[in-house]
């Protein structure tokens, strides 16, 4: 068997075990009367097969709100925060990492705002946004924006000067150094912060969606239900679905990353 | 500062009557603004200066996108550099696949695809093996063959400036000032492996050692400058 066939037999047997052992001991009542273990019990942590059955029922058209619709919906707000967060943070990374006296006027607030923690700002975009998408998109915007725009910033401040000198010597106006030296310089720093981007602006969502309520719909309104309904396995298909998305997304990037940032060594062999 | 990089201390530079520093000019000069290095002046530095997310082809044809030479004309000069340069088959390479010594000549053929009139070389060849910089001495002194641009090479190896120059300017250490200017009268066009066996060279060789000696450098600079 090769390396890579053994790897995945041992990945299955894992999963095969996990999922086995929580099937099985969750059907034990004698555990969860046991003094600390009380939590193996399918009340709280639910169990393989009744998640499944979950599943079916959620994703059925029986509901009025349906599993696909909830994951679009948080795929929907999240692509939309990661795509407003990346593409400001990256011109403000630019601007001000060429300008240093806009830097320096900029960088209290930055930091300012920065350790600020985004998720108390939840219930005031709430207030001015409103439950529905907009809010989410803001509140991922809000965490992805500063991301993006501490990367671009470095790279954009550490472009190798005898690149510049380089164009400059061939002839480049400030404008074509900006396109040909400066931005693909920074965009390799950039690249690098967009799979935190992408996880944070999921994280920025579903606690938008927390508070949202059914108009926010999503998964994290599934979450936020079942905790109101006490319902584990309807948590667990929220959870799964989520995990599903979130590495769906980190790999599209990746692909991207690879695409664009083909010119770096570390790259081309994974190519 | 004949590229504009950095300002001299006093009194002004001109490239073919054009002024590069005056005093005028000077006094608004910082690291971070000098001003633009004149379209005549080409320049090889000592770093790898190759853009590392342009493939070979690309990064020759920089200077000729930057002047808005057009497509055509671009593809066909560019073309040409290749050859010239011994790339064929590397157009479409990103230079983190290739050796120090070929990204050096993309970065030599990217400033020569312009056809700059003076070309300044800052030990270009310095950070190569012996092996490599050899083939590149053979090589730059045949395209100079073709166009005779005035060339201003510095180097720490005097050997490297004795092959390549019409006249070795010796500079004294810390501060550089200049010590000797010696004519190299070797005949043109030179070979680079038989010049070094030849008693001329030792002659000339053994004559600028002598002045190197008296500096008790660790550090000696030779430059050398080819040209009519």
């Amino acid at each position: 068997m090769s390396e890579r066939a053994k790897i995945y037999v041992w990945r299955l047997l894992i999963l095969v075990a996990l999922l086995g052992s929580w099937e099985y001991l969750t059907g034990i009542k004698a555990i969860s009367r046991t003094p600390g273990l009380y939590w193996i019990d399918p009340f709280f942590i639910s169990r393989p097969s009744l998640i499944v059955q979950r599943f079916m029922f959620l994703a059925s058209g029986e509901v009025r709100l349906n599993i696909w619709q909830m994951a679009l919906s948080t795929v929907q707000s999240t692509l939309l925060g990661f795509v407003v967060g990346v593409s400001t943070g990256f011109v403000a990374g630019l601007v001000l990492g060429r300008n240093d006296r806009l830097a320096r006027i900029f960088e209290p607030y930055i930091v300012a705002f920065n350790s600020l923690p985004r998720i108390a700002l939840v219930p005031l975009i709430t207030m001015i946004f409103g439950f529905g998408l907009a809010a989410k998109v803001v509140l991922a915007w809000t965490i992805v924006f500063f991301i993006v725009f501490f990367n671009t910033f470095q790279g954009a401040r550490s472009v190798d000067a005898d690149l510049i000198h380089s164009a400059r010597f061939l002839g480049a106006g400030e404008r074509q150094i900006m396109r040909t030296v400066i931005i693909p310089s920074a965009l390799a720093w950039t690249f690098a912060s967009l799979t935190p981007s992408i996880s944070f602006a999921l994280i920025g969502v579903v606690v938008g969606e927390f508070l949202g309520g059914e108009s926010g719909g999503g998964l994290g309104f599934l979450i936020i239900q079942s905790l109101g309904t006490l319902n584990a396995a309807d948590m667990m298909v929220a959870l799964l679905a989520l995990g599903v998305i979130g590495i769906v997304m980190a790999l599209g990037i990746k692909q991207l990353e690879q695409r664009l940032l083909r010119w770096r060594p570390e790259y081309r062999k994974a190519a | 500062m004949i590229g504009a990089l950095i300002a001299p201390t006093g009194g002004s530079i001109t490239v073919d009557g054009t002024p590069v520093w005056s005093p005028s000019s000077n006094m608004g000069a910082t690291p971070h603004r000098t001003p633009k290095p004149p379209a005549s002046v080409g320049y090889v530095f000592q770093k790898d200066t190759v853009f590392p997310w342009r493939t070979v082809r690309r990064n020759i044809a920089l200077g000729l996108e930057y002047r808005g030479v057009p497509a055509a004309e671009r593809d066909e000069r560019v073309r040409e550099a290749i050859a010239l340069a011994g790339l064929d088959g590397f157009e479409e390479a990103f230079p983190a696949t290739l050796s120090g010594g070929m990204r050096q000549r993309v970065a030599l053929m990217r400033t020569l695809v312009v056809n700059p009139e003076i070309l300044l070389m800052d030990e270009p060849f310095g950070a190569l093996d012996t092996h490599t910089k050899i083939n590149l001495h053979a090589e730059l002194l045949r395209l100079w063959g073709a166009r005779h641009q005035t060339v201003v090479f510095v180097t720490h190896d005097l050997s490297e400036a004795i092959t390549l120059a019409d006249r070795v300017i010796v500079m004294t250490r810390r501060p550089g000032r200049i010590k000797m200017i010696h004519p190299v009268k070797l005949p043109r066009p030179r070979d680079v492996i038989k010049l070094r066996e030849s008693d001329a060279y030792g002659a000339e060789y053994s004559t600028i050692w002598h002045v190197l000696g008296e500096e008790f450098a660790e550090h000696a600079t030779a430059g050398g400058r080819g040209g009519p």
